[in-house]
């Protein structure tokens, strides 16, 4: 019975992170520009790898590789929020039709001007 | 029916519909009219296949691949941030010609705005000369 019950919660938590990540994918779909697909893909990343680490934890019960698993999830949550960073520099320094997407361009403009390397 | 056999249905269901997003977004990556939209799908598949391998490792109660799906999460994002700073001229490691193409995003930038900016003028003009008449 007990062995049910886990697999139970396995099953759901796996059922979530795969309608997170239908999601992310039908979002990357249906947004028509980069920054609004970046957001639908968050999702994904962070939600979705949590609920499958969680259902692998809860499957295998708590060993030494859940901890690595744990770990896994910590990287990817610093590590995602930043290569989002990248790619939204990597679009303001290659698109001249920013503005039809993006208000306020000129602030943006005068502030990033003013970096230097 | 036990559990074990229940446990290898529904991972290798989950594998299966993981395959079936992953084509997804490798059509996605093939499709995107820009560069951003090509890297954020690289980027997705790359969360994807270390789903896939965490999956796989309780599948097949191999615990090692859990340290490759470690090693595929710093590669992952390493590329994608090799890529992105190709285009970032700011910075030490851009590319060749990184503050070339800044430039001239710049030049085109500021054309459209004055062309937009032309645009609302003479729209604005000819909405003057209907209400004076």
């Amino acid at each position: 019975m007990k062995d049910w019950i886990i697999f139970g919660v396995t099953a759901f938590f796996l059922l979530a992170a795969m309608i997170c990540y239908t999601t992310a994918v039908i979002g990357a779909y249906r947004f028509g520009f980069v920054m609004n697909r970046m957001h639908a893909a968050g999702i994904g990343d962070s939600l979705g790898l949590l609920s499958v680490i969680i259902s692998t934890v809860v499957a295998t019960g708590f060993r030494l590789d859940a901890l690595k698993l744990i770990l896994l999830i910590l990287f990817m949550w610093f590590t995602s929020p930043a290569s989002s960073h990248f790619l939204g520099q990597v679009e303001y320094y290659t698109n001249p039709h920013l503005f039809r997407h993006v208000d306020r361009l000129t602030e943006t403009e005068d502030k990033t001007g003013q970096q230097e390397e | 029916m036990s559990v074990s056999q229940a446990y290898h249905i529904l991972f290798s269901a989950a594998l299966i519909w993981f395959a079936v997003l992953l084509l997804a977004m490798l059509i996605r990556a093939i499709a995107g009219p820009r560069i951003t939209d090509r890297i954020l799908s690289i980027n997705m598949i790359g969360t994807m296949v270390i789903c896939c391998i965490a999956i796989l490792s309780r599948l097949l109660q191999e615990t090692w691949l859990v340290d490759v799906a470690l090693i595929y999460a710093m590669i992952s994002f390493i590329s994608v941030l090799i890529l992105a700073m190709i285009y970032i001229p700011n910075r030490k490691s851009r590319g060749k010609y990184a503050e070339e193409v800044r430039d001239e995003v710049r030049r085109e930038r500021e054309w459209l705005t004055a062309k937009q900016a032309e645009n609302a003028k003479e729209s604005m003009e000819t909405i003057k000369e209907d209400t004076a008449e």
